[in-house]
């Protein structure tokens, strides 16, 4: 038997048996390098999916995936009701929907962008709310004289001891958005800390900014500045090779609901 | 999006069938790629799915937000699933080459992949890149999900050394894919 501390990797790969497992996590708790090693390998394999050639499900497989499950569903707890012609007509439902959807919500210049948020669900953690400046160092979140918080929140990250907090301050007419970072990782050449506001799975930049030697770092965004306004969804921050990244290239460090 | 994924499991877990669909229509495409990357198997991979799928109406496996995102958990899961299947068949020695037969692609017109395509070539570009003894550690670890010992018996390594091969071979990936991605350039405008 080896000690907790060498069992990361077959923890991480599912190989532990249930008590096994159990007793790695109780070991967890209070071991800082196995939570940092396990930090690292999902950070690092977290995109590896998206390595996969997509390959088109054959057209009958999504009934017999739902018909399987539902059925496991009845034999195994209550659930008495199954109801075969809901089933079928639901699955047309959808593929009409699929369909339109594909016509109708997908306009070419969009579709990029679109799945770009399936893989920046895919990339990221976290997620997070609103929008800041290109203005690139450190800055002095205005947070001072009148201004009104209309919104605020918190924004966290697996496996990373970063944390963000963004806040929506109206001032006078205009609203910003305020970012202010703490325990960020280092930055290496071009690299940014770039905020993104997210609205339907749709990514929009919201600032970047630099970290400073302790770490930290801070943007303003004036929302005019927003090509889309309206609900977002939540707000992110990831690390990004240079300030022009349209969509996130890099990792999302940090997010949180709005 | 109009309900989130957390929101869509929370509903799930109340047993709405319709929501179930819901999930697998957004991941159907992701995963059934996904288990055939692990496995080079498309009937396998289509046996992973009707077991994930079973798992989580079945509660078998139980979403938890400190888990992390939906999308990475149900990732996790499809690639415990397959690691296990893949085990239980046994059949396969499943080495790099076979990555090639993959079953045919799907209609490269369909745009919505594009990212998702130009963000995979990038990725196997740089474990083609890597010096081979990583690009074998990559694919024993994460796309095989050997254990440490198979690893170390594979590789003809010490057990102990293994865990810091895994690691040295992911970071090598990463800068890898920030070099490629700096000099491609795909999706800087």
């Amino acid at each position: 038997m080896y000690k907790e501390c060498e069992k990361v990797i077959d923890y991480f790969n599912g190989h532990l048996t249930e008590q096994e497992a159990q007793a790695f996590e109780a070991h967890l708790e209070t071991c800082e390098d196995c939570q940092e090693e396990l930090r690292e390998l999902r950070e690092l394999t977290e995109h590896l999916p998206l390595a996969s050639e997509p390959v088109e499900p054959p057209a009958e497989m999504k009934q017999n995936v739902l018909d399987a499950a539902f059925t496991a569903g009845e034999t195994t707890d209550e659930e008495p009701e199954a109801n075969e012609d809901k089933s079928s007509s639901s699955v047309d439902r959808y593929k009409e929907k699929q369909a339109e959807k594909r016509k109708l919500d997908k306009p070419a210049w969009l579709m990029p962008v679109l799945a770009a948020g399936l893989i920046f669900s895919l990339m990221g953690n976290m997620y997070a709310v609103f929008q800041t400046t290109q203005s690139d160092e450190d800055e002095a979140p205005p947070v001072e004289s009148t201004d009104e918080v209309l919104q605020r929140v918190q924004l966290q990250g697996e496996g990373t001891n970063a944390n963000a907090t963004a806040a929506m301050i109206n001032q006078g007419t205009e609203d910003m958005l305020v970012v202010q970072a703490g325990s960020l990782d280092p930055l290496q050449g071009d690299e940014v800390y770039q905020v993104w506001l997210i609205n339907d799975d749709q990514p929009y930049r919201a600032g970047s900014f630099k970290s400073n030697q302790q770490g930290e770092g801070a943007v303003a965004y004036s929302m005019a500045q927003l090509q889309s306004e309206g609900d977002w969804d939540a707000i992110a921050i990831s690390k990004e090779p240079n300030a022009n990244s349209e969509t996130p290239q890099g990792e999302v460090m940090m997010s949180s609901e709005l | 999006m109009s309900r989130t994924d957390k929101e869509l499991y929370a509903l799930i877990a109340d047993g709405d069938k319709g929501t179930l669909e819901e999930i697998y229509d957004k991941y159907e495409k992701l995963l059934y790629s996904f288990a055939i990357k692990l496995s080079g198997d498309a009937t396998l991979a289509e046996e992973v799915l009707q077991e994930v799928f079973i798992k989580i109406w079945t509660h078998k496996a139980v979403y938890q937000e400190k888990k992390g995102k939906f999308s990475s958990w149900i990732v996790t899961v499809t690639r415990y699933t397959c690691i296990d299947l893949i085990r239980k068949r046994k059949d396969e020695n499943v080495s790099l080459e076979e990555e090639t037969d993959i079953p045919e692609e799907q209609d490269p017109s369909t745009e919505d992949l594009a990212e998702w395509r130009e963000q995979g070539q990038l990725i196997r570009q740089a474990i083609r890149n890597l010096a081979e003894e990583q690009t074998i550690m990559v694919d024993l670890f994460y796309f095989k999900g050997l254990t440490q010992r198979e690893i170390a018996e594979e590789c003809n390594l010490p057990l102990g050394t293994v865990k810091g091969r895994i690691r040295l071979a992911l970071k090598h990936l990463n800068s890898e894919l920030s070099n490629i991605q700096e000099k491609g350039g795909v999706h800087d405008v």
